[in-house]
């Protein structure tokens, strides 16, 4: 009886690769590479996986693979160690941590040209100006954004014992149950769901950019070697993800479905509100002039000089090496243009 | 006195009774949802949460497939890896001085520390997921056929050696089959285990499956998918759990413990 049993098992143990998805490139003449996203599959990715699924990487010669991201993945040490090639990674700030570490990565786009969070305090409360902050329970991610929102008080003459600040979780429930007074929300995320909770009209917002803060995130990065060794092949996933994103940002119905089939259980009008949010974020400021993904070096430099003045990045670094738009000036202006 | 012609086969009865057991759960779920107006975002009803799996049951389905597959073969492979293993501890009291103790230190690290480095290692497979499910499995069926093939009486080993039994026939028709009752305890600890690890697993960035599923509800705030994925994992694990209790009442049909 025990013999049989183990042979079963030894059998099954035998199905193993059978069962695994088969390495190795398919077709001749194509590239194999993987997309790593910053998040879980919603349309702030839509135009790359419209582009995948219109062929557009593979008329470049990229048989792409994409990988959601999670809550527990750094895109930056995925890339870098060549788990995945290319990587959409959380934005301006974990490039430059990841820069500051010495990690081999090189940004090539950015992707949301504005801060995509704001903070959100009630709209019938006693917080109407940003002093207001004063004394209240504010919670935020400790991911860039508690920085920001540092310089943002530090602007307004709020010391950081003035308030109390708090890491966010993964529920707006404490603030729409009035547990806390400010509450951080992407624009496309957290406050759709504010938005469907409490009504649009009893949120307060306060964008770091009315402060003259702007923190571009969503960054596409590359490995160092990748983009030295492949650069034919970063420009073809570059001019690729740029069409998909085009007809996503124009067809939007088109770049919703391509989302809903990844990820079937999401909220369609959820979806909508955040392509329409992504769109906004990605043809903000230069990118209307230059196109999408456009790495505007003014506002890089601004944004790293105010992280070196806040301390979250200790040493000036070395902005042309980490940021490179040499792959994006290859594409002619009026194709990147949304 | 009649005695009635056909009487209710017991399994049938067993059966009857767990379905009523169910259907009253279901009923109670509902019913105290909407007589103390729990509010829909701390518990949904349970006609929501079904009706949310209805509306896209190819998800949902595909999802249960991936992640069931992923904890088989984790299970599978933990449980062979864990029986050799406590063979070869049996066998070599050395090595076991010298490797149990790594395996303990492996067992005290959180099984989430590892799940970014498998995703370094193995990409976004199957196999990533199974290893996790294996890290947790092996360890429980190792330290119990350890145990279980300890307890043999010694004076029953003697007397088949004087029989002249090689080691290996010792081991097959006396050790391994009284040390059966407690590997199968780590066997049902390991369905559960082999099932929490494919859903900490495919928290590292996959696209299918009931980790998944439950990712994507938790951080969309959608409260009805959210119940609707722990609804399927439970399925999964309790159906998983049934099946390796079932082998057990065959198998061992000799064994105290049920």
């Amino acid at each position: 009886m025990q013999r049989r049993h183990l042979l079963t098992a030894a059998g099954a143990a035998a199905m193993f690769p059978a069962i695994l998805p088969r390495r190795g490139a398919r077709a001749q003449g194509t590239t194999k590479a993987s997309l790593r996203l910053k998040w879980l599959p919603q349309t702030q990715f839509a135009g790359f996986y419209l582009a995948k699924a219109r062929g557009y990487y593979e008329a470049e010669g990229i048989d792409l693979t994409i990988n959601p991201g999670g809550p527990n993945l750094l895109t930056e040490n995925l890339v870098a160690t060549g788990a995945d090639t290319f990587g959409l990674s959380g934005g301006t700030d974990s490039v430059f941590a990841a820069r500051e570490k010495n990690l081999p990565i090189v940004c090539i786009g950015v992707s949301h040209q504005q801060t995509p969070f704001v903070f959100v305090s009630r709209a019938d409360g006693p917080i109407r100006t940003i002093q207001d902050f004063k004394g209240k329970t504010i919670t935020t991610w400790y991911t860039g954004a508690n920085s920001v929102l540092l310089g943002m008080l530090a602007k307004a003459g709020l010391k950081p014992g003035d308030f109390t600040m708090q890491p966010q979780q993964v529920s707006v429930t404490p603030f729409v149950d009035g547990q806390i007074d400010v509450v951080t929300a992407t624009r496309y995320n957290e406050f759709y769901t504010l938005m469907t909770r409490m009504g649009r009209d009893k949120l307060r917002t306060f964008a770091p950019e009315e402060q003259g803060i702007v923190f571009p995130r969503d960054t596409l990065i590359v490995s160092e070697t990748t983009a030295r060794q492949k650069p034919e092949l970063v420009k073809g996933f570059l001019r690729a993800s740029m069409k998909g994103w085009r007809e996503a940002l124009k067809d939007q119905k088109a770049g919703v479905d391509v989302v809903m089939a990844a990820a079937p259980t999401l909220n369609r009008d959820h979806q909508e509100f955040m392509l329409v949010e992504a769109g906004k974020l990605m043809t903000a400021g230069a990118a209307a002039r230059d196109g999408l993904f456009w790495i505007d070096q003014a506002t890089v430099k601004s944004a790293h000089d105010f992280f070196l003045e806040h301390g979250v990045i200790k040493a000036p670094l070395d902005l042309a090496a980490a940021y490179d738009r040499s792959f994006l000036e290859a594409i002619a202006v009026a194709d990147r243009r949304a | 006195m009649p005695v009635c012609a056909h009487p209710v086969p017991p399994w049938l009865l067993m059966g009857a009774r767990f379905i009523l057991g169910l259907v009253a759960a279901a009923l109670l779920w509902e019913g105290a949802v909407i007589a103390f107006g729990i509010r829909p975002h701390i518990l949904p009803r349970l006609s929501t949460i079904l009706s949310a799996i209805a509306a896209t049951p190819g998800a949902y389905w595909s999802g249960f497939l991936r992640t069931l597959l992923e904890t088989l073969i984790g299970f599978a492979a933990g449980a062979i890896v864990g029986v050799l293993n406590g063979v070869m501890f049996f066998r070599a009291p050395v090595l076991r001085d010298l490797l149990f103790p790594i395996f303990v230190v492996s067992q005290t690290i959180p099984v989430i520390a590892f799940g970014a480095l498998v995703v370094l290692w193995f990409g976004n497979t199957l196999l990533a997921k199974a290893v996790i499910a294996f890290y947790l499995t092996f360890f429980p069926v190792t330290v119990n056929t350890l145990l279980g093939l300890q307890s043999v009486d010694p004076r029953q080993t003697a007397l088949l050696r004087s029989f002249g039994a090689s080691g290996r026939q010792q081991m097959l028709r006396l050790q391994l089959p009284m040390a059966l009752p407690q590997i199968f305890v780590a066997l049902r600890l390991a369905a559960s285990l082999s099932l929490v690890g494919a859903i900490v697993g495919e928290w590292f960035g996959d696209t299918t499956g009931l980790g998944v599923l439950l990712l994507q509800a938790m951080y969309n705030e959608n409260v009805v998918g959210l119940w609707a994925a722990i609804l399927c994992a439970a399925v999964l694990g309790t159906g998983f759990y049934a099946l390796v209790a079932y082998a057990e009442r065959r198998i061992v049909f000799w064994g105290a413990e049920q």
